[in-house]
């Protein structure tokens, strides 16, 4: 008996082990079978960073409700069936960091379409991995091209003036969510002119009150113009004629003197700031355990929105002496397109569509990031801007909010102005849609080559790490002595044996 | 056809994960501990940990960190696993449970509630990130602690004791030279459970805001910064700590049952 039980079990774990194998096997099987008819497309993205549907509110625009039923992904899918007469399967995945992506790339991950930060993109564009679009995706005059068709036109000029190798970004990358930096801060704690200098992060009125992003790139930004403050809000260097190149040129100094500068002030800022962090400021915020923050844009309108709902006001600024535009965007690889046409055709077509204005809207809502779309001919973004921030006729204190250079590339465009409640001007919309003063003076962090990055990595280290030459000398001798009483009781106990 | 599945073939699917998920990463790291950027065999990774002031440092901090933190959960739950095993209370089972409940939900959540009661009691919890790092640690592992020394403790020879008392030793010398040299077992598997992780687990540090790296997030930096070299390096040394730590803490077991034996 006891032998036949035995038996029961080996042979049911033996089993159980071919079937797990066979399960290992069996997507590939079932991938080769439908791969004649479908088109697979493999999506990379952030988390939480399109509209997955299921919405309770509908928006109810002059041009029409929007309102996301089912996820983005699956309504492309039809979509793409109902355009193309075509199959597509989107297989969707998600990374976590960009140097994550980098990492899962290197070790020979494929993917067709990922989404990746400027500085990611400009890193694989310098390494040649990217695939660049086919050239009827610039053609305004095919319906289906709405991103070409819609994007903004100052995100389109940075995509067509910022070049690696000698190639435009707009060749190899289209725009999804931009957005800047800036400080969120609480009004009644901190005052506008404290909040709208880099210089906060050290400012010992607010010690241990203050986040810090925990993350090298954001952390430089922030102290190159904490360090520079003086010279980049002088008069003379506002006034210069290249103001904008020479501004590029000072928030992306990685002179070695200015790496030991920012190191040492980040040393500083690591015993004022509350924390370095990565996503816990937005509730720290709303429950006011710190006054301020160092935040990206996106996050800000969402802490500013959540807040709200507490009846807790939370402001936004956006330091003088410079900003750091960002964004995340498509671009196709090499490695995963593997020069397949349909391929291509599919990845450029789910770009194309979330494109599409109302589409553009739903991400918008569902994220809560800023599109690069405008709309081009349609109405339906603006529309979205004004359902979200015009004031209402009987708000007695209003301001007027003109956002032409977004939308149609002249900035008194009389179209694009927004009507909105003048608190407005320090709150949510200057978060979501900069103005044009703002993004004068913003700057787009370059990617650091290798050598840079392994110093730069070496710099946060000095930050983040406890140096052991700090360590006092008087614990060298305690720690001295125990060793050598520690060292006499174990030979005493041996040799008393 | 009989002896198709004997029972040494029972331990395939272990050993199947035995070489994938551990015989297999570990030739991994060491590989890249000691090659450079171009593949090529180096030891400069080697070199950096123990030239670079910030790596030491970061050890030092972390073995800091990992024996206060031991030394608190020792002497938090030697008494009580002490009592408990000790005492005749009726619904000893339930009073187990309730230390060791906590280990059922899971840490990140565990730290989040703890985070919330530190700031009540410590207003800007940013002031006191050692404190708050050990006294979160110490909230996570405990039970580690708990249950090796009540287990040891409970399965404890009684008649020892009455021995002890009938020779004419008083409480205290009871404890001294019985109950603790006997309950040795359990306070090395104890120690080894609460110190090694004490010293990667860099979430709770992260989750207090701590901003000082620990030797987790140090490997952690350099595999973000592309560099798998230095960061398998680091990993690999701390590997050989560790190894270093339980043959230590092993041989010293050992020696004290022989030595728990010697007292029979």
């Amino acid at each position: 008996m006891k032998y036949f039980l035995r038996k029961i079990v080996s042979v049911s774990l033996a089993s159980l082990i071919v079937i797990g194998s066979a399960c290992a096997f069996l997507p590939s099987y079932a991938h080769a079978a439908t791969s004649s008819d479908t088109i697979t497309l493999r999506v990379c993205n952030w988390e939480e960073y399109i509209d997955e549907g299921d919405w309770d509110e509908t928006i109810d625009l002059e041009s029409g409700d929007i309102k996301g039923e089912n996820s983005m992904v699956a309504d492309f899918e039809d979509w793409y069936y109902k355009t193309y007469g075509k199959k597509v399967k989107v297989e969707y995945s998600c990374l976590g960091t960009n140097e994550e992506l980098y990492n899962m790339l290197t070790l020979g991950d494929e993917y067709d379409l990922v989404c990746p930060s400027e500085y990611m993109i400009m890193k694989l564009m310098s390494e040649d991995r990217l695939e660049p679009f086919s050239n009827d995706f610039y053609d305004k005059n095919i319906k289906e091209n709405y991103y070409s068709r819609g994007v903004s036109p100052f995100i389109k000029n940075m995509f067509d003036s910022n070049e690696i190798n000698g190639e435009a970004w707009s060749r190899y990358a289209a725009g999804y969510m931009w957005g800047i930096t800036g400080i969120i801060y609480n009004p009644d704690a901190v005052s506008k002119e404290e909040a709208s200098t880099w210089t906060i992060i050290n400012n010992s009125r607010f010690k241990r009150q203050i986040t810090i992003k925990d993350n090298v790139r954001d952390s430089i930004f922030a102290a190159i113009g904490a360090i520079k403050s003086d010279k980049l809000t002088s008069k003379s260097f506002l006034a210069s004629k290249d103001y904008k190149e020479k501004l590029a040129q000072e928030m992306n100094d990685t002179s070695d003197d200015t790496i030991k500068e920012v190191q040492e002030y980040l040393q500083e800022v690591k015993d004022n700031a509350y924390s370095f962090e990565t996503d816990s400021a937005k509730a720290d915020m709303i429950t006011g355990k710190v006054v301020a923050g160092y935040q990206w844009s996106g996050d800000a309108v969402y802490t500013m929105d959540q807040a709200d709902k507490d009846d807790f006001t939370l402001n936004f600024a956006v330091p003088k002496e410079s900003t750091n535009i960002y964004f995340d965007g498509w671009v196709m690889l090499k490695s995963g397109i593997g020069g397949n046409d349909e391929k291509k055709q599919a990845a450029q077509s789910f770009i194309n569509f979330l494109s599409m204005p109302e589409n553009a809207v739903r991400n918008m809502y569902y994220i809560g990031y800023t599109s690069v779309i405008s709309g081009g001919n349609s109405d339906v973004v603006f529309d979205y801007l004004r359902w979200n921030y015009e004031a209402d006729d009987d708000e007695a204190d209003t301001v007027e909010y003109p956002l032409g250079y977004f939308f149609s590339g002249d900035s008194d465009d009389e179209k694009y102005i927004l009507t909105i409640p003048r608190d407005q001007m320090d709150r949510q919309i200057l978060a979501q849609y900069p103005s044009e003063d703002v993004m004068e003076r913003s700057a787009v962090m370059q990617y650091f080559d290798n050598d840079k990055n392994a110093k730069i990595n070496q710099m946060w280290i000095n930050v983040r790490c406890y140096n052991i030459a700090n360590v006092p000398p008087w614990v060298w001798i305690m720690v001295d002595v125990v060793i050598i009483i520690l060292a006499a009781a174990y030979i005493y106990n041996r040799t008393k044996k | 056809m009989k002896n198709m599945f004997s029972r040494k073939q029972l331990g395939i699917p272990y050993g199947l994960f035995l070489v994938l998920f551990v015989a297999a990463p570990l030739l991994v790291l060491v590989y890249y501990a000691f090659t450079d950027g171009s593949g090529k065999f180096s030891i400069t990774n080697l070199l950096n940990f123990f030239t670079d002031p910030n790596t030491l440092g970061t050890l030092c901090y972390s073995f800091v960190l990992a024996i206060v933190t031991t030394l608190v959960c020792l002497l938090i739950a030697y008494p009580v696993a002490y009592i408990l095993a000790h005492s005749k209370i009726k619904r000893k089972a339930v009073i187990l449970l309730l230390f060791v409940m906590p280990m059922w939900i899971n840490f990140t959540l565990r730290i989040t509630a703890l985070k919330e009661i530190l700031s009540l009691i410590e207003g800007n919890l940013a002031f006191y990130p050692f404190l708050n790092t050990v006294i979160g640690m110490t909230y996570d592992f405990l039970p580690f602690m708990i249950l090796p020394l009540y287990t040891t403790l409970s399965k404890l020879d009684k008649s020892l004791i009455e021995a002890a008392a009938d020779l004419g030793a008083d409480n205290f010398q009871t404890f001294i030279k019985v109950i603790f040299p006997l309950s040795v077992p359990g306070i090395v598997s104890g120690v080894s459970m609460v110190f090694l992780p004490a010293m990667t687990n860099y979430v709770v540090l992260d989750m207090l805001y701590n901003s000082t790296y620990i030797m987790g997030s140090l490997i952690g930096s350099y595999f973000s910064a592309y560099d798998w070299h230095n960061g398998s390096m680091i990993a690999l040394i701390l590997l050989i700590i560790i190894c270093i730590v339980s043959l230590i803490s092993g041989d010293s077991d050992s020696e004290e049952s022989g030595r728990g034996g010697a007292l029979l």
